[in-house]
């Protein structure tokens, strides 16, 4: 099936639909409660319809980037509005509106103040992330990065639990020095373009630039800063602290979206931006990333094992899966042209980060779900959900065993192919970080047994029939999640021959790496 | 002067009316609001065209831009920031009779003295004489110490006014001082004979230097630049809070003007030598500016250091002028001057809406709630303050984006990392209001004030401004870039 979207311009329409949303929900009366929130969802649901079209008609088999829009915008310096859409690109815009319209729908019952407000910080938050993955001008892809700041800043403050504004001010704070001295990196990038061509045409084109190529001093310099900015938000250790803060302070939606997928939008980053502009920088700066991914896979793992508060626990697993993608990222970046095992690495991050976005999600949700009645996380008072709460149970079950890495469901793949990668790249780190997968697999299964199994505990019991199992609606949000987490487990084929196209591109640009640079 | 010189100078002759007007209305219907507020708004429109009708004589040749046999001077700068002027002077009318009517001052004389100010601000702006910039600027800033003290029944009001006539004569006598010794080492008042004189001779002599010190130290405390800032909290807290947001936008767009006249284009042949002082003020500048607003408790003295930390990302595009002449630097103060106008002047109208009732303080307290209270009100100051935080898509963004690139252009990332560095630390203080306005809850939650349909035109205004040129920031680039252009060296 081809869809021909020939003079549609259908990423525009993606990205500022929810605008448009946002806009006419500031319009409604805040009495109508219902309409704003019937209205919220209807937004979403119609930008995730279009992202469907856009995956559909997007072609692999053409591959590169297509759909592309070009607007001169502030033609002083050759900013642009240019936006394009290539596989990766796709599969990530997919994911957020998946996501958005979930977590709008999972607010429903949580979220009971200040419903219009809320609606339209999520939607414009939709907006930015859109923008983050369509961008194509390096101005451009700052501004819709700096665009989602601001409405999760007011989620976590506003909707956010007892300690919101410490968590929100360190989110936000942690994100702005990052994303400020990515700013001064793009800058310098543009500058020494235009010194080089004598122009400022195309000094914030994303193609230009890549195709410009820079000395080493730059690449160093901009590289760090674009790392900076990125390894925040993945989040990268040592650079993780503000994460379990914002997730455990945020509502329920809010950590969905999140995890789900502003932690991508650093993974993004680095494959679509950092690698490609810097190869040579990449080069150098990798071994030290892959240490550091490797202690954040760990560390991770070992931090949530000690968790008494199960949205804490599930925010340190963040960390720890993050891990594999930036490991997997930066061991392709290493290994030599040529070398079986180069693109897998690469891939298995990109599906480590839509699986982590959709498991992680689930799991979110279902940690609301359970504070929705009891009002309580810690893992200590629970116990024996299964009795009471049987379906539940199973649900939280199944997405505890994807989140494990169980062979079938989606995050096995992801791991899998970072794994071979990161054999290619050196078996010793492959070894190391399946030595962390065994404590993942602990953490989750502990947690699972504490939670879900044994007696029920006198604190639930306490609850009575307050403690009703998961209603429809609730289902209704985690079924998409877990239906894709079965189909992308079973044919990873669907995502890695829309991304392959992309991992390539961004490969062929690395070209510095050699075997000697390889520790074997 | 001779009539060939009246279109030059019309602009001129219109703000003094407008102000000879505003008081005879006031003399005719005393004590009534509206007549004199509808005289100053039409007054300043047709200030306004007059300002667009002058540049367009003397763009198309009309006219010879030059007026009193070449003291004054109409060239794009000079109607650049004449506009801005007028744009500040407009709003901040707008802005006043809510919060001076509830405290029964007299909004004719308030609207008077600001058009008085305007017209000494529009003269330093076209000056290219020495002796005319320093009686502009006097002219700019005795109706400052007015307002500042206009309260006058208020200690603190009388207080900060006594502070800023002090500090204020004093710097203008450093200023003079150092006008003199230029006039001294060149033998002329002419702004560009003083260039020409300083382009033939060789170097900087010490007579020079000094002569150089004391210029700058009297501009300093004009702008606030630390260390001569200690003067501005004081003035503002104690000033009424519409004049606050006055002084802390148009005496310093004013000294802005003063320094491209002064330095860019009269001392501009040994800019060189000048220039990396100002590198060290501003950093000095932004960062204690930052510093000590994290500590603050209140809000308009929060805005008062912002203000300083703000004049230190300014002069970051005086200071990389010397390495890079092309000219960006002084194109992204220009731009940069627009857009803390408009983002400034409205978060100060927020505060004084807030203060509208007599004894309401601007503590952070006042805050809270805010959002719950007044939506509008409260989105409308978080719009003012991520701008001013330099939070994309707004004015501030741009304006910070393009100080950081002239920076980057003149080889010196340093300081553009200084700005960074900087805005992280101003983003804390500014995001606490947010914190206070929609994440806490009111104490005693007082009821929603009603506010005049002159502060909701005028906070409309200042909000738009600060979006569009978020949005569509390449038409004002254009500007100042022209703007810019009439300085340099052909």
């Amino acid at each position: 099936m081809h869809i021909d979207l020939a003079g549609i311009p259908i990423i525009s329409i993606v990205v500022f639909l929810p605008l448009a949303g946002a806009l006419l929900i500031a319009f409604v009366p805040r009495r109508f409660e219902r309409a704003v929130k019937a209205l919220a969802l209807l937004t979403a649901l119609a930008a995730w319809v279009v992202s469907l079209v856009i995956l559909v008609a997007y072609l692999p088999s053409i591959g590169g980037f297509q759909f592309g829009e070009t607007a001169d915008w502030i033609p002083a310096f050759g900013i642009q509005y240019k936006v394009g859409v290539d596989g990766l690109s796709v599969a990530l815009v997919v994911l957020t509106t998946t996501l958005t319209w979930i977590s709008i729908l999972a607010s429903f019952g949580p979220i009971k103040e200040r419903v219009k407000e809320f609606m339209i910080s999520f939607l414009i938050l939709e907006v930015g992330m859109l923008g983050v993955f369509v961008a194509l001008d390096l101005f451009l892809f700052y501004i819709f990065w700096e665009v989602v700041l601001v409405p999760m800043y007011l989620i976590i403050g506003i909707w956010g639990g007892a300690n919101r504004i410490y968590a929100t001010m360190k989110f936000v704070l942690y994100t702005l020095v990052g994303s400020l001295l990515m700013l001064l990196a793009i800058l310098a990038t543009a500058y020494t373009y235009q010194l080089a061509t004598g122009s400022w045409t195309g000094a914030f084109d994303f193609f230009a630039l890549k195709a410009h190529g820079f000395d080493a001093t730059l690449q160093g310099f901009a590289f760090f800063a674009f790392f900076l900015a990125f390894a925040i938000k993945v989040p990268m250790f040592p650079f993780h602290t503000w994460l379990p803060d914002a997730h455990v302070q945020a509502p329920t939606a809010g950590s969905v979206i999140l995890a789900g997928v502003l932690l991508k939008l650093g993974g993004y980053g680095f494959i679509r931006f950092a690698i490609p502009l810097y190869p040579d920088a990449a080069v150098s700066f990798a071994p030290l990333i892959i240490v550091l991914s490797i202690i954040a896979i760990l560390y991770g793992a070992i931090v949530a094992l000690r968790q008494p508060d199960l949205k804490k626990l599930v925010a340190y697993s963040s960390v720890s899966h993050m891990g594999f993608v930036t490991l997997g990222i930066f061991a392709s970046v290493l290994i030599p042209v040529g070398v079986a095992g180069r693109e897998q690495g690469m891939q298995g991050a990109i599906l480590q980060m839509i699986s982590h976005g959709l498991i992680t999600g689930a799991l979110f949700l279902l940690v609301g779900v359970i504070y929705e009645r009891t009002h309580d996380r810690a893992i200590a008072k629970m116990g024996g959900l299964g009795a009471p709460v049987p379906v539940y149970a199973a649900i939280l079950g199944f997405f505890v065993f994807a989140s494990v890495g169980l062979p079938g469901l989606s995050g096995f793949v992801g791991e899998f192919l970072v794994l071979v990668g990161s054999w290619a790249y050196n078996p010793w780190v492959a070894v190391a970080s399946t030595f962390c997968m065994i404590f993942a697999a602990a953490y989750l299964l502990w947690m699972l047994q504490r939670v879900a199994f044994g007696p029920v505990s006198e604190f639930l019991k306490g609850l009575g029939h307050h403690l009703t199992d998961i209603t429809p609606v609730e289902i209704l949000t985690l079924a998409p999640l877990g239906a894709l987490v079965v189909v992308l487990g079973l044919f990873p084929g669907l995502i890695l021959g829309l991304v392959d196209g992309s991992v390539r591109d961004v490969l062929a640009a690395v070209h510095g790496a050699t075997t000697a640079g390889i520790l074997r | 002067m001779t009539w060939t010189d009246f279109p030059i100078i019309a602009p001129l002759v219109a703000a003094l009316l407008v102000a000879v007007a505003i008081i005879g209305v006031d003399m005719i219907a005393p004590g009534r609001s509206r007549p004199a507020i509808a005289v100053a708004l039409v007054g300043l429109g047709i200030v306004a065209i007059a300002i667009v009708w002058t540049d367009q004589l003397v763009r198309t040749g009309q006219a010879s831009g030059v007026a009193f046999g070449g003291a004054y001077t109409v060239d794009p700068l000079a109607t650049y920031l004449d506009l801005v002027f007028v744009a500040i002077v407009a709003l901040t009318v707008l802005f006043g009779p809510d919060y001076l009517g509830a405290r029964d001052l007299p909004v004719a004389e308030y609207a008077a003295v600001l058009v008085f100010a305007m017209s000494g601000a529009m003269l330093i702006a076209g000056s290219s004489d020495l002796l005319v910039l320093f009686v502009a600027l006097e002219l700019m800033v005795l109706p400052g110490y007015l307002l500042a003290g206009f309260a006058k029944h208020d200690a603190l009001s009388t207080e900060g006014a006594i502070k800023y006539f002090l500090l204020g004569s004093f710097s203008s006598a450093i200023l003079l001082f150092g006008l003199a010794y230029i006039w001294g080492i060149t033998g002329t008042t002419r702004i560009d004979g003083v260039a020409a004189a300083l382009a033939s001779a060789h170097g900087v002599s010490p007579a020079l230097a000094l002569g150089m010190a004391l210029l700058t130290t009297g501009v300093a405390f004009k702008l606030a630049a630390v260390p001569f800032h200690y003067w501005t909290p004081d003035a503002y807290q104690g000033s009424p809070t519409p004049v606050t947001g006055f002084l802390s936008v148009g005496p310093k767009v004013g000294a802005i003007a003063i320094v491209l006249r002064l330095f860019v284009e009269a001392l501009g042949p040994v800019h060189v030598d000048w220039m990396p002082v100002l590198a060290v003020l501003a950093v000095l500048t932004m960062t204690l500016g930052n510093l000590v607003a994290v500590s603050q408790t209140n809000v308009k003295r929060m805005l008062a250091y912002s203000s300083i930390a703000h004049t230190g990302y300014i002069l970051v595009g005086f200071a990389v002028y010397a390495n890079d002449p092309s000219g960006e630097g002084l194109t992204a103060v220009l731009f940069y001057a627009v857009a803390y106008a408009f983002m400034n002047l409205g978060a100060f109208a927020v505060v004084a809406a807030l203060q509208k009732r007599p004894g309401v303080t601007s503590q952070l307290d006042t805050f809270a709630g805010l959002g719950r209270r007044e939506p509008l009100l409260g989105l409308l100051m978080t719009l003012f303050l991520l701008s001013l935080t330099g939070i994309p898509p707004t004015a501030g963004f741009f304006a910070k984006a393009l100080i950081i690139l002239s920076a980057v252009q003149a080889g010196a990332p340093i300081l553009g990392l200084a700005v960074v560095l900087n805005a992280i630390v101003a983003a804390f203080y500014y995001l606490r209001v947010v914190v206070y306005m929609y994440m806490r809850e009111p104490q005693g939650e007082p009821a929603a004030v009603s506010h005049g349909a002159l502060l909701r035109v005028g906070l409309a205004i200042a909000a738009a401004m600060t979006i569009l040129i978020g949005l569509l920031p390449g038409p004002l680039i254009d500007a100042a870039t022209t703007a810019a252009r009439s300085l340099l060296p052909v």
